[in-house]
């Protein structure tokens, strides 16, 4: 048995050795380009986090361990959610979908180490994007505090600990989905997540403060801080996380290993009885998921491929039947549209908790300020969509490349076909939420007017970097589009994304808001109407580029590709 | 060696496998035919314990699979039809690990895993990436890794496509070396050829049943027909459907 967990880990490190060093004898410059935009992206964050914790610091700001506490809690609750949903999603692909366990399961492997040797790539894939946005703020913090040396060591094994939770949790959920949930999966499936998201609704229904107009105040920050009972609550690990490298952080060494304790001996507990579970229920979960529907079923034309066929009529035919052909795989693959319903889970969530806002009566600086952070919101979840979905199609088609390769027409129109499909859903639903966020409160007909163009802006940018990066750095070795996504092109095209929404709202929305805003908050201060409009026109410029320049390289890049 | 009581294996409302019962001696070569869909892939998944019979039971090595399969499993080796590698590994990393997975003392596994690349003629491949080989070089690799840890039986989907005719008659002689070593060899194939000459005993699975089991002898005199293996099949495999068309109306 500790053979088998040892042959794992060699493996596991001989796999990882030798793909560094194929990455490293490649193409150097796609590489330095790599390091370069992740390098990038981390001290954007560090710097962006060391300029608040200092400011905090220095101004003396009231409550500032309360806010400080509050910036925790949430982080880890988003690693928490990460590693539940996606660590699950990733496995569920891992050990049931794919021809290495099939191969691992026929030889004399013990299943619960084949398991143990999946987790920890479902994890480590999970939490590798949390490391690259979450670090950096950790380590800012310390700087900034001054923090004893001892916290930046002990960050390792916090994070280390806190993994194995929810990690183990997204296992046992995963494991037990797929040996006992009813034939009739999708039914329960969709009902499962209709419960999360109403019941996540509701929790964040209620901790929503009763009224922004007052802005930020001491009375403010309390009444916030004392309405996250649930992420902060003494049972929540993230809350026991967030505790920990506070504690950490003031030297307080026994409370910080007492929290660190309670971490790991929890991690460690869920962990071996997911563990347990895998021994008992892998094999047979892997024998109900390939028996379990019958070989009869018949699939046929849908109406969703119908309104997907009308919804792009005016491409032309070949490009339609390939947008065609893209979504009816698409929706074929469960573990594809359930993360769409999440991703529109999300959004029902945000829209339904800003109801209150669309009932008050705002002050127009409010007004504003909610407006710009629903289009903010808007597009992260574009961002999101773009990276997880759009990004992974050209990859996807992997070794059917003989196929696509081979149909008499220029292989750029692949790309174009992915790039109109992208654009059509995200244009549709990011507009369809801004406008409908901005007619509710009441905005402005300029205001609206320059949303619906930012929107188009970004759905367009989006997507062109999401298939031109698809194609420049695609992964055609792997199969499941989750870990396509999270892999180092994926996280490449998101931290490029993430970059690009902000400058745009940098460019066309922000300077637009703060024209409107700052007379109201600072009597004598404003900005030049001018600037709204440079803004804009420097929007569409960029964003225009945004669709050019990775299209054109990711078609260069298709051109040269030999299979 | 291999013994397959009363075997049913059910998808939904489809019977893949219908009531199964077969026993493949050591040191056998076992020859198991069938049209596409007839149920022998599954058949193989119920053998080496990646599926779970719907009923009967399946021993191997006189090992219980569903009580002991990963005893069972120490002792099979199978080669699926479509095998898999590890694409950033390099052949002779993967007959390690294989040697690793099945226990080989290391100077032991050494001296097999040089055995093996003679044998198959992996010497001038074997220390690149896998994801850089041929079909032929990939099976090649696959049964160098099936045939490491001497398995007492070896179970083959489909095992000489994709290779050259010189890599063919190689693993035919392997394959009837095994065997003489006693090694119980499984294999499925639509290679007809292949079986006629191999195979102690042929047994042809149709809908999930066996309608057939025995020398080429036996199964010609139940066929009524004094011809080849292919003209025995047919006739039989074209019964069957006839029966079983009779008996759905």
């Amino acid at each position: 048995m500790n053979n088998q967990l040892f042959l794992f880990q060699r493996l596991r490190w001989k796999i990882l050795s030798n793909t560094l060093l194929l990455a490293v004898q490649g193409s150097k410059l796609r590489l330095v380009i790599i390091l370069l935009c992740s390098l990038l992206i981390w001290g954007g964050i560090f710097g962006a986090s060391a300029k608040g914790f200092h400011f905090l610091n220095d101004q003396k700001i009231p409550l500032t361990g309360n806010i400080v506490g509050t910036v925790f809690d949430f982080l880890f609750l988003a690693l928490s959610v990460l590693l539940l949903f996606s660590g699950g999603i990733i496995l569920y692909s891992s050990l049931f979908a794919s021809a290495e366990t099939s191969f691992l399961l026929s030889t004399p492997a013990a299943a619960d180490q084949v398991f143990a040797y999946k987790f920890q790539g479902a994890v480590m894939f999970s939490s590798w994007a949390f490391l690259l946005l979450g670090s950096p703020i950790l380590i800012a913090y310390g700087l900034a505090f001054e923090v004893p040396w001892s916290y930046f060591a002990l960050l390792v094994a916090f994070f280390l600990g806190f993994v194995l939770l929810p990690g183990s949790l997204g296992a046992f959920a995963c494991l037990l989905i797929v040996n006992f949930l009813p034939r009739h999966f999708k039914q329960v499936f969709v009902a499962l997540i209709v419960v999360a998201v109403a019941g996540i609704g509701l929790w964040i229904y209620n901790i929503k403060p009763s009224d922004w107009s007052d802005a930020l105040n001491r009375d403010f920050v309390q009444r916030l801080v004392g309405q996250l009972s649930l992420a902060q609550g003494p049972l929540s690990p993230n809350h026991w996380m967030a505790r920990g490298v506070e504690e950490s952080a003031r030297g307080n060494i026994n409370n910080t290993f007492y929290y660190l304790a309670l971490i790991w001996s929890n991690g460690l507990l869920f962990y071996l009885l997911t563990a347990w579970a895998s021994a008992r229920l892998y094999r047979r979960g892997f024998n109900r998921i390939t028996t379990g529907g019958t070989l009869k079923r018949r699939y046929g034309g849908h109406w969703l491929d119908r309104l997907v066929t009308g919804l792009v009529g005016f491409l032309d035919s070949q490009t339609r039947l390939l947008i065609v052909k893209d979504f009816r795989m698409f929706r074929r693959d469960p573990a594809q549209w359930a993360q769409v319903l999440i991703f529109t889970g999300l959004m029902v969530l945000y829209f339904t908790n800003m109801r209150r806002f669309y009932q008050e009566e705002l002050q127009p600086a409010n007004k504003n300020g909610v407006s710009l952070m629903n289009l903010a919101v808007t597009a992260l979840l574009l961002c999101a969509y773009t990276g997880r979905f759009v990004f992974p199609m050209l990859s996807l088609e992997g070794r059917k490349f003989w196929i696509l390769g081979l149909l008499p027409f220029q292989r750029e129109r692949l790309l174009w076909g992915k790039f109109a499909f992208s654009a059509t859903w995200s244009l549709l639903i990011a507009e369809f939420l801004v406008l409908f966020s901005d007619f509710m409160l009441g905005m402005g007909n300029s205001t609206i007017a320059m949303h619906a163009l930012t929107v188009l802006v970004l759905a367009l940018g989006l997507s062109g970097l999401s298939v031109g990066l698809g194609a420049w750095v695609p992964n055609f070795r792997e199969t499941d589009p989750s870990k396509i996504a999270v892999g180092f092109g994926g996280t490449l095209n998101l931290i490029i994304c993430l970059l690009y929404l902000l400058v745009v709202i940098g460019l066309m929305a922000a300077p637009w808001h703060l024209r409107l805003i700052l007379p109201e908050v600072a009597d004598d201060r404003t900005i030049p109407e001018a600037w709204q409009w440079l803004g804009v026109g420097l929007g569409i410029v960029f964003g225009a580029g945004a669709i050019y320049m990775p299209l054109r390289i990711g078609a260069s890049a298709l051109r040269r590709m030999e299979f | 060696m291999i013994d397959l009581n009363h075997v049913t294996k059910t998808f939904g409302a489809k019977t893949a496998v219908n009531g199964l019962t077969l026993r493949v001696a050591a040191g056998e070569l076992f020859a198991f035919l069938g049209p596409n869909g007839a149920g022998k892939t599954t058949t193989i998944k119920l053998m080496c314990g990646l599926l779970f019979p719907t009923a009967g039971t399946i021993r191997i090595g006189g090992f219980e699979l569903g009580r002991e399969g990963d005893r069972a499993r120490g002792i099979i080796s199978y080669v699926p039809d479509q095998p898999f590698l590890y694409e950033k590994l390099t052949g002779r990393e993967f007959l390690q690990f294989i040697a690793d997975m099945y226990g080989l003392a290391p100077e032991h596994g050494r001296r097999r895993i040089r055995e093996m690349i003679d044998v198959f003629s992996l010497g001038d491949f074997v220390d690149d990436l896998t994801e850089q080989y041929s079909h032929g070089m990939r099976q090649r690799t696959v049964f160098a890794a099936a045939f490491l840890h001497e398995p007492k039986v070896l179970i083959v989907d489909e095992p000489t496509v994709g290779l050259d005719p010189k890599s063919v008659r190689l693993l035919k002689d392997l394959l009837r070396a095994e065997a003489r070593r006693g090694t119980t060899v499984f294999l499925s194939t639509h290679s007809l050829d292949v079986a006629q000459e191999l195979a102690d005993r042929i047994g042809i699975v149709e809908n999930g049943q066996l309608i057939s089991c025995g020398t080429l002898d036996s199964l010609r005199k139940q066929a009524a027909v004094n011809g080849s293996l292919e003209d025995v099949f047919l006739k039989l495999t074209d019964e069957a459907a006839l029966s079983n068309g009779r008996s759905h109306e």
